[in-house]
């Protein structure tokens, strides 16, 4: 008899590392496949922020609660994922910043997120690394980072230990759907189960197609860098109210410069080449929030995968028309809020009511309102 | 019986300008222009810095600009020293030596 | 700005790919770290250096520079390449902040680093490379602190040894992974280069007529020292680099000279994703070449021993041959021209294959010398990463070389993976049991070297940071 399993989950990122966790524990046979090893995409080369104040504000009251559960990753995760709980800040240095910030802030702190504005000064107080041409800054108390580096080998740890079927290195090429489950075709053979959960971050648009489901998908091509070790320059995280920078240093001394400027590439490629005049734009918008950072040696520099949906918001939920089939991923800044959005998913594939609704994909799927009508 | 107490040993050009330069307050003399680890290992400076997760004693290893050993601050910048020349009045700052 | 070519690396392959493209009519910018031509095989001396010797490197790297200098190639030297992109545009610091040049074709001529297998003690100061010690003896007159060990294998050792000697100094012995029988079957490989082999004996007869101890078939064990290296214990090998149990002999020291033969850097080509193989012999990952030096990327060529070692005679004719391609494919040469050019330095070429493996061959890894590394060793100097942290992230999952690096952070350190790439590598597959092409290579990433965020950033106002639109809210 061949082995079927209750879940099969594709895609061993934050997403459905974390949803294979909770389905294991809620008492499921889960299989986890990934073509790679686990995390080794967008979950384990962002920038690690965990912070409210570039999370959309329809996913602050997840953001919130997704911050809590790597707070205590130790607890539910069981493994380190070097998870530092620290003050947050986002800068203003013009007039017109300060106008966008105050405007933000304001929205993310109606949904929850507790966010006041702070004068320069005070801002200095809160980081004494700051540059002294801030004008005004968001600052939260619910921020901080992971080692997003680190998230592969935690999950991995908390994956075998729940007793998932972790099959790290095995691309699934197709799906075949009958005898009231899935058949996922892989080179090393085909793999049965009766629900299938698709957690392909970029590729849930390819995946999704194997389901005869057209959901576009947009690829963002993230740089980053880091520095070398280095003696504390920061000790909060800090953004800027565009959102374009994220910079944070971690214990043992790198400082990671991140915020979303695009390098090329694409799904198929992944990141092909860096900008070099982006790179350099980024790292002047760091050296101009945190002075003392320009002592410091530029160590490597990458690109990271980002999935954006039309409205840029999650694709979490089941899959339309398709019995056990289930989606999740999209999330922007998803690495804050994964764990939680996966989670209630992992609740409504246990037949669970999820604390807080899905995001489901049928409002992707229907004609993009903002594109008119046909005649 | 080790030689001068570790210093290597250089032969400068006749011509050779000597300049002073000065090494966590120390001064130093070295021709200028010579690759700075060299001036310092002449002068008995081996031990450039510390490793940042062991605290383990580092000094110039590669001579040649890969391994990162000598990088210290010269003029307030991390530099490595193989790869910057010696010039008159050279502030050096070794890292995490005592 | 934009060329026909641009070269990057300054030693025998660059320089001459430079000359001969430049020669062919092409437009050439040439990019190199160090202030003038040469590499480091052929580096030149720095200007205050007392230099009344000369020596073959020394004469060939004067006609290099001296060619160079008289040639229309844009010399660029001093520059640190820090980008590398498609289409070919390469962003360098030099001493006027950022330039860029683009080129639609670009030859990769970054060179070798050296291999130190790692033993306890290996990171004190006082303990540095064989290549190391050359360059101080080539370039800087200067040697290390006597009594010094002269430690490894390959050729360099008799020839550190022998520069130490003739500069004044005290070499207490020379510890040789290699048997005499070893070199002795090497002799007529080398022999078809009999000026070298005249070089290599020149220095085996300097060390005997001082009485230095030769030790074959030896390795080092440890260095002891507290703040720098004062004593090191030799002990005796099997032909594997695997240490016998025989006993142990220790010498009082200033400097330990100790190298392992050499890794291909490659970082060019890896960066674009170009084709490559593990090559042991080679010293490691090497792009797949065509026989003129053409990557598996459109416009891309390589050579020299960042390609795979094969030593300066062959990075003089790769280089050229590669050179003479771009100009090639660049519509410059006619095929009947190309040929007569190129004809001289592929038989060339060929004809110092034996020569270029013999050598190679005595540089190579042998299975026991990872094997020889304790637990405890730190095998990843700038993140401290032992061999034991590395076995223990096999153990965890990690199945290739880039996992590993996120398990432990042995690599992500600033030589980026270059002193402990190979041995980090070679020790990962022996945990998993697998060979070593199976635990695949370091991704390669941008800067080519660490670099100074304050020297990145130029002069700038804030509000010419070109910052684009927020993202959605």
């Amino acid at each position: 008899m061949t082995r079927v399993h209750d879940l099969a989950v594709v895609g061993g990122g934050v997403h459905g590392a974390t949803a294979a966790l909770f389905c294991a524990r809620g008492g499921m046979d889960v299989a986890l496949l990934d073509r790679g090893p686990l995390c080794r995409e967008a979950s384990g080369v962002n920038a690690g922020t965990l912070t409210m104040q570039m999370t959309r504000v329809a996913l602050i009251p997840y953001a919130l609660r997704a911050h809590a559960m790597w707070a205590s990753a130790s607890e539910w995760l069981g493994h380190d994922v070097g998870v530092v709980v620290c003050d947050g800040l986002s800068l203003a240095f013009t007039e017109q910043e300060a106008e966008i910030l105050t405007y933000r802030a304001g929205k993310r702190r109606e949904a929850g997120a507790p966010i006041r504005i702070v004068d320069g000064r005070e801002a200095k107080r809160i980081e004494p690394g700051l540059s002294d041409e801030v004008l005004i800054a968001g600052h939260c108390e619910v921020d901080g980072y992971a080692n997003a580096y680190l998230t592969g080998l935690a999950y991995r740890r908390a994956l075998i230990e729940a007793g998932v079927a972790l099959h790290e290195n095995r691309a699934v090429e197709g799906v075949d759907q009958g005898d009231g489950g899935f058949t996922l075709r892989t080179a090393q053979g085909p793999l049965r189960a009766r629900r299938i959960l698709l957690a392909g971050g970029v590729w849930i648009e390819p995946m999704l197609a194997w389901l005869g489901v057209d959901l576009p998908i947009k690829t963002l091509i993230n740089q980053l860098a880091v520095t070398e070790r280095v003696a504390p320059v920061m000790q909060t995280v800090i953004g800027v109210a565009s959102g374009l920078l994220s910079l944070k240093q971690y214990p043992h001394g790198t400082v990671v410069i991140g915020g979303g400027w695009q390098a090329v590439g694409d799904r198929e490629r992944g990141g092909v080449e860096l900008l070099p005049e982006r790179l350099v734009g980024n790292v002047r918008l760091a050296c101009h929030a945190v002075p003392a950072l320009g002592h410091a040696r530029l160590a490597r520099a990458w690109a990271g995968l980002e999935a954006e949906t039309r409205d840029a918001l999650p694709a979490a939920g089941p899959v339309p028309g398709v019995n056990e089939a289930y989606v999740c991923g999209s999330v922007h800044s998803g690495y804050t809020s994964g764990p939680y959005i996966a989670r209630l998913l992992a609740d409504r594939i246990l037949g669970r009511e999820p604390d807080l609704p899905l995001f489901p994909i049928d409002r992707l799927l229907a004609p993009d309102p903002s594109e008119g009508t046909a005649p | 019986m080790i030689e001068r107490d570790g210093a290597f040993h250089r032969r400068a050009a006749p011509g050779a300008r000597m300049v002073e330069l000065t090494v966590d307050g120390r001064a130093v003399t070295a021709p200028e222009g010579e690759p700075l680890a060299t001036a310092l290992a002449a002068a008995g400076i081996l031990l450039l810095r510390r490793s940042p997760r062991a605290g383990a004693p580092r000094g110039a290893f590669c001579f040649m600009g890969v391994c990162q050993e000598c990088a210290i601050f010269v003029d307030g910048a991390l530099r490595q020293a193989c790869m910057t020349p010696v010039a008159a009045g050279m502030q050096v700052e070794l890292r995490g030596v005592p | 700005m934009k060329s026909d070519l641009i070269v990057l690396g300054g030693g025998p392959a660059g320089g001459n790919a430079a000359l001969a493209a430049a020669a062919a009519g092409l437009s050439v910018v040439l990019f190199d770290e160090q202030p003038a031509a040469g590499g480091q095989v052929w580096r030149a001396p720095w200007a205050g250096k007392a230099d009344p010797h000369d020596s073959p490197e020394r004469r060939e790297g004067d006609a290099l520079r001296d060619a160079l200098a008289s040639s229309p190639v844009d010399l660029r030297f001093g520059r640190r390449v820090w980008s590398v992109g498609r289409a070919f545009r390469v962003d360098a610091l030099g001493p006027d902040g950022n330039e860029w040049v683009e080129a639609p074709r670009l030859i990769a001529a970054t060179g070798a680093h050296e291999r130190v297998v790692p033993f306890p003690g290996w990171t004190l100061p006082g303990v540095i490379g064989l290549a190391a010690a050359t360059v101080l003896l080539k370039s800087h007159a200067a040697r290390p602190a006597g009594p010094v060990v002269v430690a490894g294998c390959g050729p360099l050792l008799a020839a550190v040894a022998a520069g130490i000697l003739k500069a004044g100094g005290d070499v207490a012995a020379v510890v040789d992974l290699a048997s005499a029988r070893d070199w002795l079957v090497a002799v007529p490989h080398l022999a078809s280069r009999p000026s070298l082999l005249a070089q290599g004996l020149g220095w085996t007869l300097k060390i005997a007529g001082r009485g230095v101890p030769v030790l074959f078939r030896h390795a080092v064990r440890r260095v002891e020292g507290a703040e720098r290296a004062e004593r090191v214990v030799i002990a005796p090998v099997d032909e594997t680099g695997a240490f016998t149990g025989g006993s142990e002999r220790s010498f009082e020291i200033g400097s330990l000279v100790v190298g392992h033969g050499l890794v291909p850097g490659g970082e060019v080509p890896r960066l674009f994703r170009a084709k490559t193989r593990f090559d042991r012999l080679r010293g490691g990952h090497v792009p797949e070449l065509d026989a003129d030096g053409r990557t598996s990327i459109a416009g891309l060529y390589a050579a020299g021993d960042g390609v795979g070692i094969k030593g300066a005679a062959a990075a003089v004719l790769n280089g050229t041959l590669a050179g003479l391609a771009a100009a090639r494919d660049a519509g410059r040469l006619s095929e009947s021209e190309w040929r007569k050019r190129a004809e001289p330095a592929r038989t060339a070429a060929a004809g110092l294959a034996p020569f270029s493996d013999a050598i190679a061959g005595l540089m190579a890894l042998r299975a026991g010398q990872v094997a020889s590394v304790p637990a405890e060793t730190v095998v990843c100097r700038c993140e401290d990463v032992t061999r034991g942290e590395i076995e223990a992230a096999a153990v965890a999952g990690a199945t290739e070389v880039n996992q590993l690096k996120h398990f432990t952070r042995c690599g992500m350190g600033p030589c980026q993976g270059r002193m402990c790439g190979e041995t980090a590598a070679e020790i990962l597959a022996r945990s998993l049991g697998v060979e070593r092409e199976a635990v695949g290579q370091w991704t390669a990433r941008p800067p080519l070297r660490p670099v100074p965020l304050a020297d990145l950033l130029g002069r700038f106002d804030y509000s010419d940071i070109p910052i684009p639109k927020p993202a959605p809210l």
